[in-house]
């Protein structure tokens, strides 16, 4: 429990700073104020992408090894990973809808292979909640969790497939096409998130350990109950 | 809605769902008992 206070402690000075900077950097010509959203929109996407990664690795992992740990580095994950795509898509539609003149369109590759993203990772939480035996539940949504991850390179490079809306990527091999001040405060709120996944990736799966130990004393109580009063009259 | 509120508002909104759920988190572990 430390560790994620540290690590959340850490974050939350990370995106102090960020912040600051971004908020200090001078606003783009023509996007204005609105440009500063791309220090929520952006590490929000990396870490949705970070987080899917991260659960299908986890699932590989349960796949081969049976493991408990890797089934609840898998579901943390996929949690986390859904709070910030919809963080990235909320994000994403306030600043369309300033600077495009419309908040969403579905003709558009990378929104719409987003929104099919969360929806399916939506599905996958769904999915375990619906299953109560422990190693169906691992087993069928590590099955998902593992095919599910080929749309996070096919969102990546949405952009450069087809053609969109949105823009291609600021950073490349050959530079960066952001002014210094916004990179540097991108970067740090890039580096502050992850920091912040990692200790809520912690936090999660702290949970959801101390939630199946709680369900196996449950179970163990359950076994070794001692007859009632009526029982034992009986006999 | 001036641009500046907006960004305001979104910074706040995003951040507050962010460290609302690492709070989520520290009070479902307590409820577990341990």
């Amino acid at each position: 429990m430390k560790r994620v206070q540290i690590l959340l402690g850490l974050a939350a000075v990370g995106i102090a700073t960020g912040g600051w900077l971004g908020l200090n950097a001078p606003p783009d010509a023509l996007q204005g104020e609105y440009s500063r959203i791309i220090n929520v929109h952006v590490p929000s996407s990396w870490l949705a992408f970070l987080a899917f990664g991260v659960t299908a690795f986890g699932s590989i992992a349960w796949l081969i090894r049976r493991k408990p740990k890797w089934d609840r580095l898998a579901a943390s994950s996929a949690e986390i990973g859904v709070l910030f795509t919809g963080i990235a898509l909320v994000t994403g539609m306030i600043w369309g809808h300033a600077v495009w003149g419309r908040a969403w369109d579905w003709g558009d590759p990378r929104l719409a292979s987003t929104a099919v993203m969360f929806f399916v990772y939506l599905g996958y939480l769904a999915l375990r909640a619906t299953i109560d035996d422990p190693t169906v539940r691992a087993r069928r949504s590590a099955l998902l969790g593992a095919i599910a991850v080929v749309q996070v390179p096919l969102v990546y490079f949405s952009v450069n497939l087809w053609r969109s809306l949105h823009q291609t990527q600021s950073i490349r091999p050959d530079g960066s096409t952001m002014p210094d001040e916004m990179l540097r405060a991108m970067l740090i709120n890039v580096i502050a998130f992850t920091i912040l996944y990692v200790a809520l990736l912690y936090a999660r799966m702290g949970v959801a350990k101390a939630e199946s130990e709680a369900d196996q004393r449950g179970a163990s109580a359950e076994r070794v109950k001692p007859p009632l009063v009526d029982e034992v009259r009986d006999v | 809605m001036s641009e500046a509120l907006v960004v305001g508002i979104t910074f706040a909104a995003s951040y507050g769902l962010i460290f609302g759920y690492a709070a989520y988190l520290h009070v479902r572990r307590r409820k577990t008992g341990r």
